[in-house]
């Protein structure tokens, strides 16, 4: 039913609703977009999923590419994954209520995100305590955790891959644990088992696009906030009018476990706040993790030890498809971190133990990113760039994005490039007309 | 094949913009898909240099040449000039004044970098006639990292 999916797909466009206004144009950070006969259309292998054009849209015509909620096959055994964003979505309710809830929507097991992001914890702590001896990785390290920054660091700055920390990303934990241990208890009834990762952002489609976990038959779907927020908040209603306690019996110790800790990765900052490294930084939205990225390119911040960027600004609950503005939600989960309070629940010795085994340890990832873009990513060459500034000069760079393109520059190498013609651009034609006037009135 | 020259204006003592000319650099590099190891060292040298400028210099500008074997990086300024510049070359020799170092420079490490990182280094300068810093990296040589 859900076919492996291009990677890099990560939204996409409403034709008839789009206007061509170039609204997503501007913000585009990879400059993915272009707009052809008054609509637009995306380079495909460009886009890393930072959702800015659906954020951006004004005529509501961009949409995540995340699967409808009509995937919910009723032959598969449902596993919902469920990150404290969601939580977030819902101010002043408990957790286990909303995870009530979503058992109503028909998944059977909910797995919540604490338990791994815990364990993630445990094992970058680890790698750093060991990187401070070994040097094995250059400071600053950078958080794997948000897959945009990830793929931004892939096509824009490919000599950082190394400071991204080759530890496992929590979800790719997550869904490894729901391999190992759900999946083969339902085995002897042959059913089969469906991952459904509740996102707040569009990037997360496919949970192993960015880990080289050998590839699995199980089918993994993710799906918005936003496309089942109004099923679930029904039910969530109802869980919390009715006088009856819900009791549902759960099977794994992590199907109903939501912490403080865990509650903090909602927001900027929560990933580091408890973690046991001298120098952390954490960075949120993207023009600043662009601007990050670019110091870090320049030999700044060697004195840090781990920088935590999210693309959305104050982090996932800042995610562009979340309900709830992301104050609402940032003050639900300061609420929700009050009242589970602080502290963690998983043995360290244990999570060592398995570290020492190498289980969180990921070395592909690098070589597989670069390649994802590598491959389409064509060079141009010294006279194509001479090329380049003459039209620059020609086209007078006021990046007015009328041809249809992102600003001139990014025109002029369309040009070269044979995708784009000089006759795209209006102040070529508005020359072109003034010239021919200019012999017919004399 | 004739090269492929780009400039970029440095104002001195801006430091709210400073990085940009060396950030515009690295773009450039980028879009002609070089490696990326090389647009690294390119891109440390390019900042050394630029603060150097941004903090010692007068006005400036960072140029990059860009010919079919060799990528040469040149940053030129106005400003006070290096009266010793084979001190100057020396790791944690520093000039910078309090203000600069309230504000996290003036390791002394600016050169010294620019030297690590690049494969040749031309510091012409006088007191009071500027600075000229001209660093040259050879293609297909396996630049490495540091």
């Amino acid at each position: 039913m859900n076919a492996k999916r291009h990677s890099a797909c990560f939204v996409r466009f409403d034709e008839e609703l789009c206007t061509g206004c170039a609204s997503c144009l501007r913000v585009c950070p990879t400059k993915a977009i272009r707009i052809k006969k008054k609509k637009s259309i995306r380079i495909v292998n460009r886009c890393i999923g930072c959702g800015e054009c659906i954020r951006t849209c004004p005529a509501g015509a961009v949409r995540a590419a995340t699967s409808d909620l009509e995937v919910l096959e009723k032959d598969h055994v449902a596993v919902a994954l469920v990150s404290p964003v969601l939580y977030a979505q819902f101010p002043g309710v408990m957790p286990k209520d909303i995870l009530h809830g979503l058992r109503q929507m028909d998944f059977q097991h909910t797995i919540d995100m604490s338990y791994f992001l815990e364990m993630f914890q445990f094992a970058t702590e680890e790698f750093i305590k060991r990187n401070r001896e070994t040097r094995s990785a250059p400071w600053p390290l950078i958080s794997p955790v948000c897959p945009v920054v990830v793929r931004l660091i892939a096509f824009q700055f490919p000599s950082l891959m190394p400071h991204v920390l080759p530890v496992l990303r929590p979800v790719a934990l997550m869904a490894r644990e729901v391999k190992r241990r759900i999946i083969p208890f339902y085995m002897e009834t042959a059913e089969v088992v469906a991952l459904y990762y509740i996102n707040p952002c569009p990037t997360k489609m496919d949970l192993t696009c960015l880990e080289p976990e050998k590839q699995t038959t199980i089918p993994e779907i993710a799906l918005g906030i936003n496309d089942i927020y109004p099923e679930l908040a029904g039910h969530v209603r109802r869980t919390r009018e009715s006088d009856a306690i819900p009791f549902y019996q759960t099977r794994f110790e992590y199907e109903t476990c939501a912490t403080g800790n865990a509650s903090m990765w909602a927001m900027s900052g929560g990933e580091i706040a408890d973690m046991d490294i001298d120098k952390s930084l954490a960075v949120s939205g993207l023009e600043e993790t662009i601007a990050y990225l670019q110091k870090i390119e320049m030999g700044l911040f060697q004195d840090i030890e781990y920088i935590e960027f999210r693309t959305c600004r104050e982090g996932c609950l800042g995610g562009v498809l979340n309900v709830v503005d992301k104050y609402l939600a940032k003050s639900a989960i300061q609420k929700m971190i009050k009242m589970f309070g602080l502290g963690r629940r998983l043995p360290r010795e244990k999570i060592l133990r398995l570290y020492e085994k190498g289980d969180f340890q990921t070395e592909k990832r690098p070589s597989r990113l670069l390649n994802l873009f590598g491959e389409q990513k064509e060079g141009l060459s010294i006279e194509s760039m001479q090329k380049i500034e003459k039209i620059l000069d020609v086209v007078e760079g006021r990046d007015c994005a009328a041809c249809g393109a992102p600003d001139c520059r990014t025109f002029a190498e369309d040009v070269v490039r044979g995708s784009a013609s000089m006759k795209d651009c209006l102040w070529v034609r508005a020359q072109g007309k003034k010239k021919s006037k200019a012999p017919s009135a004399g | 094949m004739s090269g492929l020259k780009k400039s970029f204006y440095i104002k001195a003592r801006d430091f709210n913009r400073a990085g940009e000319a060396s950030i515009s650099v690295q773009n450039f590099l980028k879009s002609m898909n070089f490696d990326p190891g090389l647009i690294r060292r390119i891109a440390i040298c390019g900042y050394e240099g630029e603060m150097n400028a941004v903090m010692h210099g007068g006005d400036g500008a960072l140029s990059i040449e860009i010919d079919s074997d060799k990528l040469v990086l040149e940053i030129s300024d106005d400003g006070y000039g290096i009266e010793d510049i084979e001190l100057a070359m020396q790791a944690g020799f520093s000039t910078a004044n309090d203000e600069h170092r309230e504000m996290g420079f003036g390791a002394g490490m600016g050169l010294p970098n620019m030297k690590k990182n690049s494969d040749q280094i031309m510091v012409a300068s006088e007191k009071g006639q500027g600075t000229q810093v001209q660093m040259i990296f050879f293609l297909n040589q396996g630049g490495q990292i540091d």
